[in-house]
């Protein structure tokens, strides 16, 4: 089998952020940068399939100098070799669109993949449409939100999945190549330690200039990279803060309500959401 | 490119048209201008054209193929596809549901549009550019932007629970359309679909929610947010380590991977309040918390609530609830 998995670095939305001086993006000044959560499942997942079926694992990202680290987490986890479409421009906000025609015109490159991995969303842009959009580039059936595959078939050039929809599941089989993008649910995704991080410096990684993308057959001008030729502009964007009216009943001793305390947080809660919050 | 403002219909597992429909159309009608019509996509659904009129919508685009069953992407992608690049409306819009992240990313693709995702609020610019809210960042930030203008249809979604939806009828002429949609075209074989049917209302409509973390400890003990639940009339909701201990299904998970509520009141019981969590439930009118641990982060982002234990607090807040609900 031969597999592909597309990851992103992300903005850490754990940390506390704040609004840059143009208005319209998180500063990112001492930013911490880790590998996108979602794309830890997607390449877990696909290092899965490897063990079970043999194969090797590819690793592609678009992105700026600094993304080669998510690169060399997922080589340590246990992909055999990483892709960087590299340049400081794709630091900044750029297209989904784009970003898509860019990373599957690498896969082209690479014969013979039977399957891709993708994260369901990335935590900072939270575009949701990347990986759904690079099948379409591909013109392969993609399976969204998938929370367990059930069955590969490499042999029959097919898989079998269970993927979530509104108000339920439903398995599908369907044809390889074909691209699954991947939330939380599937797996536990395996730490990168130190000693596999020093390993995985030895693994190929390609490194791919804008100025080597040939633009022309993605039908896209090189100017689509970067604020001006996006389809969608940020314009402002605030961090707001919710003022909440902390009214937390607790015990006398300013921890849980004890014995007769129970009774009355009841009482006093009901008539709070009744009288001031006007909820029920 | 024509001046018309789509919304196509999320139809649900037993046929109905979503709520979160009605509200897309009624607030297209109030802020975008140009002619509002509806785009109704399935297997067996032409009936629901008149629905759609009452909401708005002056014409339908009624594409009814049995190919269009079980909610398969590829039949929705080529479908919407073709009549985009048929009829060019300036503005394409849906609900933001699982399907609608499934298959309108591809669409966008197939186009060459951009598309925004799970937005909150629509309008448009003074030169008919579509303007639109959404959040970013676990839900922690909210951006404005502005789609170029470049004559490519302007695709979003919209969260539902964000506007309210408003009858008033519109003219709902019928337009029939074959998009030649055949056996070829379906990739993905559903072999079996798993759809509940519940008395509660769904999550994401949904206005009261009551969820459940981890400390509910077992699948049994949710009786007690499902009982909490229907006292309310509200949804039931959970967290993911909930749900991955086994608690409770997949679908009821509320947060970054799973559904974004906003609804007048969620009720949290044994919930520490991550940011993964609260990213699908932050925008909550009023939050009120049950934890026994004091320290919970949650407590510092609640309206209200009492630090105790749920398995001694639920009873006796069950039973006032009941009293003040029936005076
Ligand atoms: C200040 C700033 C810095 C940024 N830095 C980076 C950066 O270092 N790297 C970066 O990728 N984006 C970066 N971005 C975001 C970037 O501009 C695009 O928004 C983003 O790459 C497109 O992703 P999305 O939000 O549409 O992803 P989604 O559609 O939400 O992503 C879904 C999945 O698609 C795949 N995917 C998404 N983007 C890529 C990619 N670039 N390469 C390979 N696979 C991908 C992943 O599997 C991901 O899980 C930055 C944005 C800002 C504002
Ligand atoms: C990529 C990614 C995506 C994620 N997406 C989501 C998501 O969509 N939704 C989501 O919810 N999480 C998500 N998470 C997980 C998230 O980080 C937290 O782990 C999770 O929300 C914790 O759930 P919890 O509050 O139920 O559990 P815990 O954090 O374990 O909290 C349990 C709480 O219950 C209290 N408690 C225990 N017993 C009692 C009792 N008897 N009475 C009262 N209180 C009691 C405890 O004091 C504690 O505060 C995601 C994580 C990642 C990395």
């Amino acid at each position: 089998m031969k597999i592909v998995v597309f990851i992103t670095q992300t903005q850490d939305t754990e940390a506390r952020i704040k609004v840059d001086s143009s208005g319209n993006s998180i500063d990112t000044e001492g930013m911490k940068w880790i590998m996108n959560p979602y794309d830890e499942f997607a390449v877990e997942e696909a290092i899965k399939t490897k063990e079970a079926y043999g194969g090797e694992v590819v690793l592609i990202t678009a992105g700026p100098q600094r993304a080669s680290q998510a690169l060399l987490q997922g080589l340590a986890m246990g992909a055999d070799s990483a892709v960087h479409v590299s340049d400081e421009a794709l630091g900044e906000t750029v297209d989904s669109l784009v970003i898509s025609k860019l990373v599957a015109s690498e896969l082209g490159k690479i014969e013979g993949v039977d399957l891709i991995f993708t994260g369901m969303k990335i935590i900072d842009e939270e575009s949701v449409q990347v990986g759904i959009q690079i099948a379409e580039e591909l013109g392969i059936p993609h399976l969204a939100l998938v929370s367990k595959v059930i069955n590969v078939k490499p042999d029959e050039k097919k898989l079998v999945c269970q993927k979530e929809i509104d108000g339920g599941s439903v398995s599908v089989e369907v044809p390889l190549p074909a691209l699954i993008t991947c939330p939380d649910a599937m797996n536990e995704p395996r730490y990168a330690s130190v000693p596999n991080i020093m390993k995985a410096k030895r693994k190929p990684m390609k490194t791919v200039s804008l100025d080597d993308v040939d633009f022309g057959s993605l039908g896209i001008g090189r100017d689509a990279v970067g604020k001006s030729g996006a389809k969608i502009k940020t314009v402002s964007l605030e961090v707001p803060e919710v003022e909440r009216k902390l009214r937390i009943i607790k015990g006398s001793d300013e921890t849980t309500v004890k014995g007769d305390e129970i009774a009355e947080s009841a009482k006093e809660l009901v008539k709070l959401l009744r009288d001031d919050a006007k909820v029920i | 490119m024509s001046s018309e403002i789509w919304v196509v219909a999320d139809i649900k597992a037993d046929g109905q048209v979503r709520k979160v429909t009605f509200e897309v159309l009624s607030e297209a009608r109030k802020k975008l201008g140009g002619p509002v019509c509806a785009v109704l996509l399935g297997s067996g659904v032409s009936e629901k054209a008149s629905e759609l009129a009452s909401y708005g919508a002056e014409k339908i685009y009624v594409v009814d193929n049995t190919n269009l069953k079980d909610f398969n992407p590829d039949g929705y992608v080529k479908s919407l596809c073709e009549l985009i690049k048929k009829h060019s409306p300036a503005v394409v819009l849906s609900g933001n549901t699982a399907f609608a992240e499934d298959y309108m990313p591809r669409v966008a693709s197939g186009v060459g549009s951009g598309l925004a995702m799970d937005c909150v609020d629509i309008g448009m610019t003074d030169d008919g550019r579509l303007k639109i809210k959404r959040y970013s960042h676990s839900s922690r930030a909210i951006s404005t932007q502005e789609f170029s203008g470049d004559g490519s249809a302007m695709i979003a979604t919209v969260r539902p629970n964000s506007f309210k939806e408003e009858e008033s009828a519109g003219a709902g002429q019928v337009v029939n359309e074959d998009t030649g949609v055949t056996d070829a075209d379906i990739r993905i074989k559903v072999l079996e679909m798993k759809t509940k049917e519940s008395d509660r209302p769904e999550l994401t409509e949904a206005e009261r929610v009551v969820s459940g973390g981890r400390g509910l400890a077992s699948e049994e003990n949710f009786n007690y947010i499902y009982d909490l639940a229907d006292l309310l009339g509200a949804a039931a909701g959970a967290t993911r380590a909930a749900v991955d201990a086994g608690y409770c299904p997949y679908d009821m998970q509320v947060g970054q991977t799973g559904k974004a509520v906003s609804p007048v009141l969620y009720v949290a019981v044994a919930i520490s309040g991550s940011v993964q969590h609260f990213s699908g439930m932050g925008s909550s009118k009023v939050i009120v918390s049950i934890n026994k641990d004091p320290e919970a982060p949650i407590f510092a982002k609640s309206d209200y609530g009492i630090c105790g234990d749920l398995f001694q607090v639920l009873p006796p807040l069950t039973e006032e609830l009941k009293k003040a609900l029936s005076e």
